[in-house]
């Protein structure tokens, strides 16, 4: 317990001093009852803060402060200010909120409260609200179009022998790097998704063979991205729609292929945090969020697919084959450190 | 003379409490704080973490490889500095100065802007291959990106300051005329360097050898941006083990083998040096 507690007060002194000191604006919101201090990926800040919020401030009349930073990093923060929360609403990747969950850090969502909520797909919706995916980006190949002209097929391009030095893998660390484990379970073992994500020695005894093709592994995504749309690399694995698509977009050289084998669920969720102020704001904001409205920017803007079943999706939307695997998540989490070190010492 | 044999004032120590402060605070109490936590398991006080981290052969492996860049940084930054700092030291005037600009600007860009600009330097085809290629050194485009080889380079670059500096700022006290009188007492040219110039830079190489060792031994950011993932030395176990293990008792040992480690090679330079002078 001694231990516990030493470690929680150590890392949560860090994050409220990198609070208070890198953000006076979420100290500023505690005496302003408009402000709702919102956390999430620092990633997402530029399309967020563009498109998305202005409409739901203009809907609700608050003022949304956005924290951007890593999903782990908003975790430390909701442990840190577990007793007076400064953040009322999160948006982390689903294996951080089961460990919030699990740790009693978030607030049910409840149709009362956030009526779009009825409207979500049920897989979509977690331990009966405790968070919801408000989007999903699918997952699969990215590669330079330039290089690979004729796209991608199957996942068994990362393995082929032409591609030796050219493939990039996402580290273990970063959540889209589950993919690749997972892919190379089913290659190796010839199951489905649903049961290959269990095969974890098989997995690793296939990413062995992949180690010749193997350029890096990222645990830095922009840096990884760069040197794919330089044609330094030729594929990247585990890459997402609202990454790639958003670069292909702006004019790189870069597609995102659907492989045959499958495509995977990158899990955005959405959450409210347990005893966060301005709780019915935050209702407001999430029922924003789940809403049609909302779900059709975010589709527009980054490219994914909208959780509200009654969202209609962007002309010129291209949907792609499959529905994108979700993996149990409880299951990675259990494992996750035994993982990265195994995958540390395959990889090195 | 006025004034330069009188004593300092005996209360004059007391301008140092404010550095000693800040150094107990910003270095001290951390330091104690990173040993207390790897010392501290689950049931109290205990030896856990370390029986656990350095009896994993792979951790050997880290351990290994981070000696070796640290090695072989600081010995490539010795070859190339030394020289470069007797070259420096030798111009006079505008030459010197604008030497010096050359040597002390990139230090005011950030090392992630230097290593990240090696990253465009070092592709295919990058500026590196087309000269190999131009001057017929190579026919075709190496492979130096996240390579060990392409990391050395980008590091020995980062680092060379580090090393030329401590010692040009000795070299150029050196009187010349001392290898003009070892000259005329019959010492040859390699005789005279050995004897008389080595010993009297050796300063300058421990400072520079202990500057570019803790900073290779310690580099997280360039070996992280030119070699990836895959490359893990003991700052990116420290990185892995608090951000994303959630372990803190892992990176906390990890941080007190990587300070043992960077201690026992520049305190063990040092005291070789000190041997080396006093040897007649």
């Amino acid at each position: 317990m001694a231990h516990a507690l030493s470690r929680r007060s150590l890392l949560g002194a860090t994050a409220a001093g990198t609070a208070l000191a890198g953000f006076p604006a979420l100290l500023r919101a505690q005496g302003t009852p408009r402000d709702l201090v919102v956390g999430g990926a620092a990633g997402m800040a530029g399309y967020m803060k563009e498109f998305v919020f202005p409409v739901i401030e203009k809907q609700t009349g608050m003022r949304i402060i956005f924290d951007g930073t890593r999903s782990l990093v908003n975790l430390e923060k909701l442990r840190a200010d577990r007793a007076s929360p400064r953040m009322s609403v999160v948006l982390m990747d689903d294996p951080i909120m089961q460990i919030a969950r699990d740790e009693g850090l978030l607030a049910p969502l409840t149709t009362g409260a956030t009526p779009n909520l009825a409207k979500i797909r049920p897989d979509a919706v977690h331990f009966e609200g405790a968070w919801v995916n408000y989007q999903t980006p699918w997952a699969g190949i990215a590669y330079n179009k330039e290089l690979l002209p004729k796209g991608v097929d199957s996942y068994q391009a990362l393995w082929a022998a032409g591609q030796k030095g050219r493939v990039i893998l996402p580290s273990l660390q970063n959540t889209e790097g589950l993919w690749t484990l997972i892919v190379a379970a089913h290659l190796e073992t010839g199951k489905p998704f649903a049961e290959a994500q269990y095969e974890v020695d098989a997995a690793f005894r296939k990413l062995a063979t992949l180690k010749p093709n193997v350029l890096t592994v990222y645990t830095n995504q922009p840096q990884a991205e760069n040197l794919l749309e330089s044609g330094e690399a030729a594929l990247m694995a585990g890459q997402f729609s609202s990454y790639t698509l958003i670069r292909a977009a702006g004019g790189a050289p870069v597609g995102l292929a659907a492989p045959k084998e499958g495509i995977f669920a990158m899990p955005s969720g959405i959450c409210k945090v347990k005893g966060a102020p301005n709780e019915a704001m935050a209702d407001a904001f999430i029922d924003a969020f789940l809403g049609s409205t909302i779900q059709r920017i975010l589709a527009e803007k980054s490219f994914i697919l909208p959780t509200n079943t009654e969202t209609s999706l962007p002309d010129g939307f291209t949907r792609p084959a499959g529905t994108p695997f979700a993996p149990d998540w409880a299951h990675v989490n259990r494992n996750r450190e035994a993982w990265i070190q195994r995958w540390n010492q395959l990889m090195g | 003379m006025r004034g330069a044999a009188r004593l300092p004032s005996p209360g004059i120590g007391w301008l140092a409490l404010p550095a000693c402060a800040v150094a107990a605070l910003l270095f001290a109490l951390p330091l104690l704080l990173l040993l207390a936590v790897s010392l501290h398991g689950d049931g109290g006080w205990t030896l856990r973490g370390y029986a656990r981290f350095l009896g994993a052969a792979y951790s050997w492996q880290v351990i290994g490889r981070t000696l070796a860049l640290a090695f072989w940084t600081t010995l490539i930054c010795l070859a190339l500095g030394y020289p470069a700092a007797f070259a420096l030291a030798r111009t006079r005037g505008a030459v010197q100065s604008l030497l010096i600009a050359a040597l002390l600007l990139p230090l005011s860009l950030s090392v992630i802007v230097k290593a990240f600009g090696w990253t465009v330097l070092l592709r295919g085809n990058g500026v590196v291959n087309r000269l190999l290629m131009a001057s017929g050194l190579t026919d075709a485009p190496l492979r130096l990106l996240f390579t060990e080889a392409g990391l050395l380079i980008g590091i020995t670059n980062i680092f060379l300051p580090f090393m030329i500096l401590p010692i040009f700022t000795v070299v150029r006290q050196i009187d010349p005329r001392l290898g003009d009188a070892a000259t005329t007492l019959g010492g040859g040219p390699w005789h005279n360097f050995v004897r008389v110039t080595l010993p009297l830079t050796l300063p300058g190489v421990v400072a520079g050898v202990t500057l570019v060792f803790s900073l290779s031994i310690a580099a997280y950011v360039i070996p992280n941006l030119l070699m990836g993932d895959r490359y893990q030395t003991l700052s990116t176990t420290i990185a892995t083990a608090f951000l994303y293990l959630q372990d803190p008792q892992r990176g906390s040992v990890a941080g007190v083998v990587l300070l043992a480690l960077s201690l026992a090679v520049v305190v063990g330079s040092a005291w070789l040096a000190r041997r080396a002078r006093a040897t007649p």
